[in-house]
Order: C-alpha cells, then structure tokens, then sequence
C-alpha cells in the first residue's frame, strides 16, 4: 500500500512537471495563414450537396458557378455567358480563361453537364434537385458550349444555375466530396484535420486561408484580441462589436445586409386572422429603437422580403409608423382593451440573441396593451412547430434571397408546408392571381410591376411584419486588409484580403 | 476476482442495452426532423421521401431499433445523416481528445484538493481549515462557463502565456483542465477531509502515535491510505463524467471532445451520432465503475476476500 502510494506521488510529480515544461513551449501555428473565425463549422464541401450557409459561403472559394447575381440581384455570367434560342432553350458559352481545375485538368461543357446531370438524379438525393426540376435535358454542344432545355419557359432560369461545377470523373464515378474539394475556384482544398479547422490556399499568391470554428461568440472575440484569429464575419451580440470597435488594433467595418427579419402569423387563428390585429401590432412595434439600440451599424427597416435596391424590390413604400395610439385603436376596434387584453403566444429559438430580441418586442406590444408569452426551443423542435403550423406568431429571418420566386413560395396559397413554405397558411385569391400573373409573362418590366403590386398587397394584408435586412460587419486584426463585404454577407472578400507581416 | 469480473460483464450488457434502447426511442419521439435540417425548405417532398427512404427513416422505429441492434452487433454504428462519415470514425477522432482533457483535469483536481483536505483535516475548526472549505466552496460555486473566460482573460489575453482555445500542443490543455479541475477538487477536497477526519479517529492511528511515528508519517502511512477507498469511489465517478465530455467547457475552449459532439448532433438530430455517442458514454461510466470497483478489491482485502 506503501509503495503504491509513493509510486502515485511520483506520477503526479512527473505529470506536473510536463505539464509546467509544456507551458514554456507554447505551440506557434502558421503565422503566414490568414485565419478566419466560424461561428459554425461547413458540413460539406460538395457543392451538389451543402445547404448550410458557412459550406455555401466556402464552397464559393473553390468551385466555380455558371452563373452570380451583382449588387441589384440580377442573374449576371460567372463562368458562362448566355443567350435564349427559343423560349424553353438556352445557350451557354464558358468563357476562355481561368477554367482550371485543382488537379489541371480543364473545366469543359462535359463538367457541366456530369455536375447538373448527377443533381438530377433522383437516385442520388440531393438538395438542390428541386430547383432544377424545370430542366428537361442538357446536351453539350462543344467543349465550351451547352444547352439547357426546359419543361416551361422561364426568364429567371439562369439565376438557378449557381451550384460549383465538379469534374466529370467525380460526378460520373459517384464521388462525395464531402470532406475534400476539386474545384475550379480561387482557392484550392488543402487539408480539413479537424472538423474545426479547414486550410485552403490561394492560387494566384499562395496565402493560404485557415477557417478555425469557435463557437462561443465571447471566446472568438478573445481569440482575435490576442491574435489566434485574424478576422471573423457577423454572429456577435451588439455588445461585443461595440467593445471590438472600442479597441485600438483592431478595426470593425459594417455593410447592410439583405438577410430579412420578420414577425410571422398562423392566419387561421381565430385572433391572428383579423387583419386589424396584425396592423395594431406593426404600429406597437418601435422598430427604430430596436436597430438603434440592438442592431445599429447597417441595419436598415425593412417593408418586404426583397430589399428596395433589388431589380423587383419595392422602391417606395409608406410602412407601419411606431404609433402606440394607433395600435390601441385598431386593437379597440378589433374587440380588444384593458379589460380583454389580446393574448398571444410568440415562439423563437433558443439563440441568446433572438430570446433578447423577442423580449423586447414582448415589452413593446405589452405597452400597446397586447400581452405577449414567450416561448423558445431548440432550433429542430422550433422549425418543426413552425412548419406544422403549431404557433400563433414567431420570429425569423430569409437567408440568401436572390430571386423573386420566392413570393410563390412563401405566400401563395398553394405553398403551404411541405410544399413550400407559406408557413402562416396565408390565403389571398388577389395574390395568388397577381404572383400566377406576374411568373406567365415573359417581359421584365410587366414582370416588375406586377411585383410592386403584389408587395404593395402584402404589406396592406401583412401576413408577415417585416422587421428589418441585418447588417454585416467583419473585425479584423489591423494587419489585415482588402476584406470586403458584401450584401449577401459571402466571404469572397477572402479572394483579395492581405496580411501583412 | 473472476467472478466479480463476469457478474459485472454482464451488468455492462444490460445496462448499455437499455440505455442504446431508451436513447433511440426518446431521440426519434422528440420534435425535430433529421431530414428538415438537411435539406432546409427547398426541397420538393419526393426529395424528402427519397432522402428519408435512402437513410431508412421512412420504416417503422421498431424496424428502425432491430436493425440498429443487429449493426451493432457487428460493430457498425452506422454513418452520420449529415457528414456521412462513419460514426465510429467521428468517435475515435473525438475519444482522444475527451480522454486526454479529462485525465489533465482529474490529475489538476488531486492536485488541489489533496493538499487542502488534508490540511483541512489537519487542522479541524482553525483558520486554515475554514480557508481551505473556502476556498473549495468558492471552486464548487463558480460555473464553468464565467471560470473559463475569466481564466482566459487573466492567462491568454492579460499575461499572454496560454493560447485561448483550440487543441494545439499541450499548453492549450492547461486552461479547460484548470477549468474543469477546479470544480471537480472542491467536492473531492471536502470528501477527503471528511474521511480522514474519521480515520484520525481510529485506534490504529493512536497506536501509531504511541509508537513514536511523527505526524507526518501517521497522516502520510497510516490515515490517508486508509481514507483512500470513498475518495477512489468519487475519483472514479468523476472519471466517468468526463470522459462522457464537459459539454460547457468543450464549447467555451472549442476543445473537441465528446460532449460537443453529442450536443451538435442532438441539435442536428443526427440520429446515428447521438445513438454512437450515448453508447460511448455509457460504456465509459459501466467500464469506470467495473475498474473502480477491481481497484477496491485489489487495494482492500476485505473485498477480495469476500469478507
């Protein structure tokens, strides 16, 4: 028992002693490598495959797309121009340059085809087949040419044409790329050795990029503080970009965002379906304190899902002022006051973040007279209530609207889950004939008049009360430079960013 | 010893049965659908039912548990929803590190609390005993999720010497072990003072005393290896809670062990990865207890002889 004991006494000195001499050889990880802070980490690195936001964004850095979207939203060339043949037949032409892939091979109109053939597949289940279910042939004309037929005719097709091309060997062999990358893009894979820590390199200069996932939002700000990592984009409480912006070397820079956030209603409750209780509600809600005060920087109020610089956003529109005895009117005149207080009950997940936000909306509506119980989940268990219809009013946000389809999508009567996403079962016979309208007609200006209309409509109805397009800001280290960001909050900004050393 | 052996290999079966069972059943009855998270919105619903046939989400849960259980049986514990890794691959990535921050902070909490429970001890009722609770009490009270940045704010950003977080060389270990291991010496602490209090006591410790051993080498020799048995009985449950991972400090140090990686794939409902990681989990704590338990009898003899 003696000697046990002893023995013990022994190993814990020389495990102690280890660990003090570890202390002295702090470890250095490549200085040279630009390190960018996540606040979750990619899923996957397959193109045909990613969904999340964070393997969208890198998966922009490696492959290449035929198609992008400018700072209007309108379907631009990438890698290929076009041009209709016939109304359900179009023409793209790769362009000459930069057409490599990762491993030199050239990226042709077989790439193409092998990519977009495989996410049509049924067999090979992927997410975006959906999209693309409008495409009823592809055919490769050259090496450099290709042709899309479709079923109907459809002038905002090209926008769907953003997924990065793999080669044809990956799609043909029936490779997943999920932890590796083939692509044709800026940057080219190098190592993922952990799940929090992905190394991809630069081709023009060879700096390499390390994205380092750090959950915890006060931890990634320590990180930069002491230079572990060099920048990070969004995913901050208000606070803590304030106390960045307060610091000498570090630099904080904002731009608006086109991320939508909204209140939403279950339109067949008996209380939510009386429009005069949605509008008491819009006019309780103090929306300038709120980005004043919580969101700041870039945040602007928002009126509709697509912000007002969209090709089809709504250019001018007189929203829901903060007007408390306005509320308190329609309220009264929707059967309700102090003595019969409306009662609602307002879901949202269980982030920190939106919990404060919904608190505070809670108090707003609370001063109108309107008594508010909150409720939040883990985000499975919210998004499932959501889409089963199982809430009377909730908060989320739209990520990555490009196109105007979405107005289908979300608010006609026909979309309601699963078929879409008309979560509030919104059912409006005008819009459902405006948004029929506007898709069967050819000509973007009718097109772009039927829009206005159609969100004029919307907002009088307010199925949902929009809140406000997030900013983007990203904080970087003051050796950092070149990182610009962008409104639909990517990081392509990476494909110029500089370190100096 | 053998039997000890056998009667608790046994236990082990049935106790990870149960738990394999009872985590399966509740991760498929809670809200939330695995293949909502994948797919997001944009999916057309033959998608969905395609995705859900190709993972075999669309049979019944039974069907679902017979076949999970006959995988099992030949080590397969199947791939991730969402990676599509192998499980048992995303575990062995993980186990090392959850492993290798545990011990550090087991070893950090003996390291504390040895000292102050025996000085505590030592010194029943007078200023060093109530600093030393105190100190304990302190330890015990702060959460990790306040202790772990505060350590990082005084050690990585003020005095510059350890790195925030991550997993790179050992000196990123320091901070979650302090982190976990101050929580774990407070109640470790408290337990051998308690213990060795009631082994002072003892007649042996007098007669000890009588024959002229010094004090050191009455509390060294005599009463601390004799106060050892409760205080490996808590050691041992310690170990079993982490290594079934420190979900808090994991996340504030982006250490990545297993309780991240539960909780993620909890969120995620990767069904497959929760199931994986609750077995490990529970595997760790009926294999921690079974040593534990081999430890007693090796070190008392009144157990191995079955007395």
């Amino acid at each position: 028992m003696t000697f046990l004991f002893r023995k013990s006494v022994l190993f814990k000195k020389v495990c102690f002693l280890l660990i003090i001499l570890s202390l002295a050889g702090c470890s250095n990880p490549n200085s040279n490598a630009i390190r960018f802070g996540l606040a979750s980490a990619p899923i996957s690195l397959d193109p045909r495959f990613a969904t999340d936001a964070t393997s969208a964004r890198i998966n922009r850095l490696l492959y290449q797309r035929l198609v992008d979207f400018d700072e209007h939203f309108r379907a631009v060339p990438s890698l290929a121009e076009w041009e209709l043949l016939g109304d359900r037949h179009y023409r793209f032409k790769l362009r000459d340059q930069g057409r490599l892939f990762q491993s030199g091979e050239k990226l042709t109109a077989n790439d193409v085809k092998a990519t977009y053939d495989y996410i049509l597949d049924a067999d090979n289940v992927s997410p975006h087949r959906g999209a693309l279910l409008n495409i009823s042939n592809i055919a490769v004309v050259d090496s450099n040419t290709i042709d899309f037929f479709l079923k109907n005719a459809d002038p905002l097709f090209p926008g769907y044409l953003v997924i990065g091309i793999v080669p044809e060997r990956v799609a043909k062999q029936g490779l997943v790329l999920n932890k590796r990358s083939l692509g044709s893009g800026q940057f080219k894979y190098i190592d993922w050795p952990s799940n929090d820590h992905l190394i991809i390199e630069r081709h023009r200069d060879k700096q390499r990029v390390e994205f380092i996932h750090v959950q915890d939002a006060t931890v990634r700000v320590l990180k930069l503080i002491r230079g572990e990592i060099d920048l990070f984009q969004n995913d901050l409480p208000k606070e803590l970009v304030r106390y960045l912006e307060n610091r000498e070397s570090i630099h904080v820079e904002h731009c608006q965002g086109s991320n939508f956030s909204y209140l939403g209603f279950n339109l067949e409750d008996p209380l939510l379906k009386d429009r005069r209780v949605r509008q008491a509600i819009a006019h309780a809600l103090d929306k300038k304190s709120l980005i004043q005060y919580l969101l700041g920087g870039e945040t602007i109020s928002a009126n509709t899902l697509l912000t007002p610089d969209h090709w089809a956003g709504l250019k001018s529109a007189s929203s829901y002022e903060f007007n408390l005895e306005k509320s308190r009117q329609l309220l009264k005149s929707a059967g309700y006051d102090n003595s019969h207080p409306l009662l609602l009950e307002y879901k949202t997940s269980s982030d920190p973040f939106r919990i404060r936000i919904a608190t505070i909306i809670q108090q707003q509506l609370a001063e109108a007279g309107i008594k508010v119980k909150l409720r939040s989940f883990d985000w499975a268990t919210f998004y499932g209530d959501i889409k089963a219809g199982r809430f009377q009013m909730y908060s989320l946000s739209w990520v990555g609207i490009n196109s105007p389809d979405i107005f289908r999508y979300v608010f006609h009567s026909a979309s309601v889950p699963p078929k879409g996403a008309n979560r509030g079962r919104y059912n409006n016979a005008l819009v459902d004939t405006l948004i029929d309208q506007i898709e069967s007609t050819p000509d973007v200006q009718v097109r772009i008049n039927g829009y206005q209309q159609l969100q004029q409509q919307l907002l009088l109805d307010l199925p949902y009360v929009p809140l406000w397009y997030e900013e983007h800001f990203m904080a970087a280290n003051d050796n950092i430079s070149g990182y610009q960001l962008v409104k639909d909050g990517n990081y392509d900004g990476l494909n110029d960013v500089m370190k100096k050393l | 010893m053998f039997r000890i052996i056998l009667a608790r290999l046994v236990s082990t079966v049935i106790v990870v049965f149960g738990v394999a069972s009872l985590v399966f059943l509740l991760i498929h009855f809670v809200p939330g659908d695995p293949v909502d998270m994948m797919l997001g919105e944009n999916a057309q619903m033959a998608d969905r039912e395609a995705l859900r046939e190709s993972l075999g989400l669309n049979r019944p849960v039974g069907i679902q548990l017979l076949h999970y259980f006959s995988n099992l049986l030949q080590g397969d514990l199947g791939t991730s929803l969402h990676s599509r890794e192998p499980v048992v691959q995303m575990l062995a990535e993980r186990l090392p590190a959850t492993a290798e921050l545990a011990m550090a902070s087991l070893l950090i909490s003996c390291l504390i609390a040895f000292p102050l429970g025996i000085i505590a001890a030592l010194n029943k009722g007078k200023t060093w005993d109530k600093t030393a609770m105190g100190v304990s009490l302190l330890g015990v009270s702060i959460p990790n999720f306040l202790l772990g940045p505060v350590l990082i704010l005084i050690f990585s950003i003020y005095l510059g010497w350890l790195p925030v977080s991550g997993r790179e060389g050992l000196d990123s270990m320091v901070l979650p072990a302090i982190t976990l291991g101050t929580a774990l010496a407070a109640v470790l602490s408290r337990m051998i003072r308690s213990t060795l209090l009631e082994v002072l006591q003892e007649d042996f410790i007098r007669t000890a005393r009588a024959k002229g051993d010094s004090h050191y080498q009455v509390v060294i020799r005599h009463a601390l290896p004799n106060a050892m048995l409760p205080i490996i009985t808590l050691l041992g449950l310690q170990l079993g809670v982490l290594l079934g991972g420190a979900v808090i400090t994991e996340t504030v140090f982006s250490w990545p062990g297993i309780g991240k990686l539960t909780i993620d794939s909890i969120m995620k409902r990767d069904y497959p990865v929760v199931q994986g990681c609750v077995l490990l989990i529970s595997l760790t704590y009926v294999i921690v207890n079974m040593l534990t338990d081999l430890l007693y009898a090796w070190i008392d003899p009144r157990i191995r002889l079955g007395q």
